[in-house]
């Protein structure tokens, strides 16, 4: 009925505007609207979510990742690790880029090298390890390691281990280069309108045979949460990324998937341990008690979420203990232990992202239990750029600030570095926490080949950090993603990425 | 007259740009936050950080990057996208067109609607049309744009599917249609404001002197209308016409993020959230010359009407 009304509508232009939008590429063609503005598709240059997502569907890398998770063999076909564990040599298959050219250890050797050390690399610390790396021939690369390193296979297959293409960037210049890139990955750009969309079509030359299913992907740039789901009920795109949680059961009723997919985000309250009070381990540790982390978890979800974060790592990681080593709600030892540290009316500042709704809710209700025991909260909204900055280099400024992160792999070693690790350079998480036993522990756990034993140390730093009170762990948050039913296989990964390569239309 | 109007307008918009440039460049860079921690995301190190804003020249005094800025602009440079590396120039040109078009229709369907509405209003004065052409001006005037926006996507895209829910298209016929909502939202904003006003401007014409005159020497009364009562009415709602129009920029910020229309409106507020100074800064120079380019329409369109004006 729809369509012919389109078609009465605007008779006159029946070729134009009367086909749905998403069937008028060529081909079998998926269409998603996402929340957030890719703006670099240099995958060095950002580590930023929006731009993660295509790097993925851009760039192959020397690993793969399948749907299910496990490794395989990538654009290196095999490679063999040095009895020391610090030598690893690859040999590439007979991959090429977009255009033809062929994938060259050359090109190996130029993108990682990019990505660990060009001076404005957004993000090296998968690749910290590597002390030098080398072309021995067309199809060798040869990586020296610092010392071994457990997680380095995963790591090398991450967003910014992408394979660019030397040649191309050099002739081109990055400008030119990352504005249209050569693809070696199962997707390339057709077309960027930026701030509105980015078409993606299927890249004839992938090394996987027979992938991608799809010949073309729309990618609908929609901010507005409430359109993005009105675009899915309409029919015009077949994913949406980021239901608001209010808006899950009608889409359900609807008949649409949302499958909540896990991930390896943590949805968290950080605390500044720089200022007092929360200088104070027992502050911290009221402010925990303080919490009824359940039913935050359950307004903050609408229900859908009911299990609180059991320590200060995404549980979704390989080695998470699930020990629960997070404080209970209990209110009274919270009055004590602020009694305790001479803390009780102490005046806190919580920060909080201007336009986020789930931030809001917890700023709101955190205010509100804190005020039980006796810490009293002042809000403070801030856009987004005025809150990085405040939380980074104002630190005088803020105590608390409701905040998510997540892992790109689900090796444990990346996520300890940002969210615990105090010499690892992310300040943990600006929360300013340092404990030498987990800084330790997090070098002895990477460069342990042991796998029992490896488990034990990230259980140990898990225990540490999550009694310390390294920040407030409140529930680990799914995806909140919904799929229309003629669209096979396609969810996100727990590592932040798009199954675009093994989705189907039905 | 008019040339003479046309080069003293021109002469008043340097020194305005100019004003606007220095206020604008010294605000975006005083608001809090750094464009290039927002750019390379939360864990990269400050040497990152620091390195590409040595790249931009944003390492440098705010003196010496304001001039540099103006040097630029009085090239005619905009300078570029901090965001996207593309021209500031470049990135303003894609965007305009579906800004363009939305006002376009919304002027289109703005004018006929607020002329039949007061010219219906007024000459039933007092009676029930009149009463409720009046309430459903102070209704349009006091709903939220954005809310009729979603209330109009919802039943007519979702539920009944005549319409796109958001989007462009492409093509002129398919951004048209993409746009028929949109511009039916921004119009019940402004159509109360322009109906109201030109109601009480005919009323007042109608009961003028000359008016009786008029009919007092048998003018037929249509004649009367179109030649004496509309006209007059027309040149006070003329000015008010224009600062509309300037004013729809401001609507078509939030109109553009319920429907997701990628133009400039979506543009200034994305790069505003991303400290996108050129971006920002070239938008509002835009702004400046596009307002007082309609003021200056308005006031030549004006003279046409009114031969008082002319000599």
């Amino acid at each position: 009925m729809n369509y012919a009304f389109r078609k009465m509508l605007f008779a006159a232009t029946v070729a134009i505007s009367s086909a749905p939008n998403i069937a008028s590429a060529d081909g079998v063609s998926i269409s998603i609207a996402v929340a957030e503005n890719p703006q670099q598709l240099d995958p060095m240059r950002s580590a930023n979510a929006p731009d993660i997502l295509l790097h993925g569907q851009l760039y192959a890398r020397l690993l793969h990742r399948d749907s299910t998770g496990a490794l395989s063999p990538g654009l290196a076909e095999s490679w063999t690790i040095s009895e020391d564990g610090k030598t690893y040599v690859f040999t590439l298959r007979d991959a090429v880029f977009a255009d033809g050219s062929p994938i060259t250890a050359e090109d190996v050797v130029f993108s990682l090298d990019r990505t660990l050390n060009h001076p404005e690399s957004a993000y090296p610390a998968p690749l910290s390890a590597i002390e030098s790396l080398e072309a021995k021939d067309a199809k060798t690369v040869s990586i020296a390691l610092k010392s071994p390193n457990a997680p380095f296979l995963g790591n090398l297959e991450v967003f910014n281990a992408s394979i660019v293409s030397k040649t191309d960037v050099e002739a081109r210049g990055e400008e030119e280069a990352f504005a249209k890139p050569l693809s070696s990955g199962a997707f390339m750009v057709d077309s960027w309108d930026r701030n509105s969309s980015i078409q993606l079509v299927k890249n004839p030359k992938y090394y996987r045979d027979g992938a991608p299913n799809l010949d073309s992907i729309e990618y609908r740039i929609v901010e507005d949460a409430n359109t993005r789901v009105s675009l899915l009920k309409a029919g015009e795109v077949n994913a949406v990324e980021g239901v608001p949680y209010a808006n899950i059961a009608e889409l359900r009723d609807a008949g649409f998937e949302v499958p909540l997919e896990a991930s390896t985000k943590t949805q968290i309250i950080l605390m500044n341990h720089d200022n007092p009070p929360f200088d104070d381990v027992r502050v911290r540790q009221a402010a925990v008690m303080a919490l009824d982390r359940v039913a935050i978890a359950k307004a903050v979800t609408q229900g859908l979420v009911t299990e609180v974060a059991n320590s200060s790592l995404p549980g979704a990681l390989n080695f998470h203990s699930q020990d629960d080593a997070a404080l209970p709600y209990d209110p009274a030892q919270a009055k004590a232990l602020l009694e305790d540290a001479g803390a009780v009316g102490a005046e806190v500042t919580i920060i909080q992202v201007s336009g986020s709704q789930v931030s809001q809710q917890i700023a709101l209700l955190t205010q509100a239990l804190w005020s039980q025991v006796g810490l009293n909260a002042k809000i403070e909204q801030l856009d987004s750029a005025a809150f990085r900055t405040r939380r980074k280099t104002e630190r005088d400024d803020w105590h608390a600030a409701p905040a998510w992160y997540y892992n790109e792999t689900l090796d444990p070693d990346l996520a300890v570095r940002w969210a615990v690790c105090g010499t690892c350079g992310s300040n943990a998480f600006h929360t300013g926490y340092r404990n030498e036993t987990v800084d330790t522990l997090t070098e002895e756990a990477l460069s342990e080949t042991d796998v029992a034993k490896r488990a034990e140390l990230y259980a140990e730093i898990q225990q540490i950090s999550t009694n310390e009170v390294v920040h407030i762990p409140l529930y680990y948050p799914p995806f909140t993603n919904a799929y229309a039913s003629d669209v096979e296989g396609l969810f996100m990964t727990p590592a932040f990425q798009w199954t675009l390569e093994e989705a189907k239309r039905k | 007259m008019i040339i003479q109007l046309i080069v003293d307008r021109l002469k008043q918009l340097i020194p305005a740009l100019l004003g606007v440039a220095l206020v604008t460049f010294l605000l975006v860079h005083l608001i809090p936050g750094d464009p290039v921690a927002l750019l390379a995301g939360d864990r990269a190190s400050p040497e990152t950080i620091a390195a590409v804003k040595t790249r931009y020249g944003l390492d440098q005094p705010i003196v010496v990057q304001l001039f540099y800025y103006l040097k630029n602009i009085a090239m005619g440079d905009l300078g570029q996208s901090l965001r996207f590396r593309i021209p500031v120039t470049e990135l303003i040109l894609q965007h305009l067109w579906p800004t363009a078009l939305l006002m376009i229709m919304t002027i289109l369907i703005t004018i006929p609607c607020a002329i039949i509405l007061a010219a219906l209003a007024a000459s039933h004065q007092d009676r029930p049309l009149d009463h409720a052409i009046r309430a459903f001006s102070v209704a349009g005037i006091a709903i939220p744009v954005f809310w009729i926006g979603i209330v109009l996507a919802r039943i007519f895209s979702v539920q009944l599917g005549w319409f796109p829910v958001a989007g462009f298209g492409e093509g002129l016929w398919d951004n048209v249609y993409h746009l028929v909502l949109p511009s039916i939202t921004l119009a019940i904003g402004i159509v109360p404001v322009l109906a109201r006003n030109l109601r009480a401007s005919l009323l007042e014409m109608m009961e003028a002197d000359f008016v009786t005159a008029a009919r007092s020497k048998g003018v037929p009364e249509s004649y009367i209308f179109k030649r004496h009562v509309f006209m007059n009415a027309l040149i006070p709602n003329l000015q008010l016409f224009g600062v509309i129009v300037a004013f729809l920029f401001g609507g078509t910020i939030v109109v553009e993020k319920v429907f997701a229309i990628p133009g400039i409106g979506q543009l200034l507020i994305s790069s505003i959230l991303g400290r996108d100074y050129y971006v920002v800064l070239g938008l509002t120079f835009f702004f400046a010359v596009f307002t007082m380019l309609v003021m200056l329409i308005v006031d030549l369109v004006s003279m046409l009407i009114d031969p008082r004006l002319r000599s």
